[in-house]
């Protein structure tokens, strides 16, 4: 099979992985123009340094590893912007709502019933968006690495300058958010 | 004995690592008797699955504006 010629013609790259790009994006800025702006920074990125491109790995995972590079620029000049309260003080009240004084569950919980119907509807996907976008920003950009990119425990923790004991903590929250969100907004 | 707090910060953890021995066993017991932890541990399992479909699946497209834009930048280079 012949690679190669992807690699010879840059021209075709925002046809055919643009749309991904931009999703990717998308899913994590949350702001249309921003992910716009970071697909066209990728792309020229990419087209200044398609000689370093390897056939080793897919074009699109190349493209998609620049991206990652770009969007860490991008949190990074948005932080000296926001400051996130400390972890520990980040909410400390959050588990409140779930466990009990005496660290029981408050409520009685349900299991997801027909994940593979609820899968197949367009309608509880858009409650999943909604669900992922109202995490708080530590807790979704930890989850989105582990559970959408597939990272592993090291890199994130690496990535966003936390321990494993913080990433615990995050995953946690996230996943308590997560699953009462869902089940909240989606009947299924 | 552990509490359902924690009882489901390690079922969290247990998606993301190998629990030591200890902990895995305690984890075991503790969702033996208790059926909210149990169900936890499923929907944890569900949000797994849901997360990686939606890594898959998820497809959103450029406008034509932005596509022109972007095409328009590339080409000056």
């Amino acid at each position: 099979m012949n690679i190669g010629s992807d690699k010879l013609d840059p021209h075709t790259w925002l046809d055919e992985h643009g749309n991904y790009l931009y999703s990717y994006a998308l899913l994590r800025v949350k702001n249309q123009h921003i992910a716009e702006d970071l697909v066209q920074e990728t792309l020229l990125a990419a087209i200044a340094a398609k000689n370093s491109f390897s056939n080793k790995s897919s074009l699109r995972t190349w493209l998609i590893g620049i991206l990652k590079h770009k969007l860490v620029d991008h949190f990074r000049r948005q932080e000296r912007n926001v400051t996130f309260k400390d972890l520990t003080d980040e909410d400390d009240n959050f588990l409140d709502s779930f466990f009990a004084k005496d660290h029981h569950w408050r409520e009685k919980l349900n299991v997801f019933e027909n994940p593979e119907s609820a899968f197949q509807q367009q309608e509880f996907w858009k409650v999943f968006q909604q669900c992922l976008s109202r995490l708080k920003p530590r807790q979704a950009a930890v989850f989105l690495a582990k559970e959408i990119d597939g990272m592993n425990n090291q890199d994130i923790c690496k990535r966003y300058s936390i321990n494993s004991t913080n990433q615990w903590v995050l995953m946690h929250r996230a996943r308590l958010s997560l699953i009462k969100c869902l089940k909240i907004n989606w009947i299924d | 004995m552990l509490n359902c707090k924690q009882a489901s910060e390690l079922a969290s953890r247990a998606m993301d690592e190998k629990l030591p021995i200890w902990s895995r066993l305690a984890l075991k017991i503790h969702t033996l008797i208790c059926r909210n932890c149990r169900v936890f541990m499923h929907q944890l399992r569900f949000l797994r699955e849901a997360s990686h479909r939606f890594a898959i699946g998820y497809d959103l497209e450029l406008s034509l504006e932005a596509k022109q834009r972007i095409a328009n930048e590339l080409e000056k280079r």
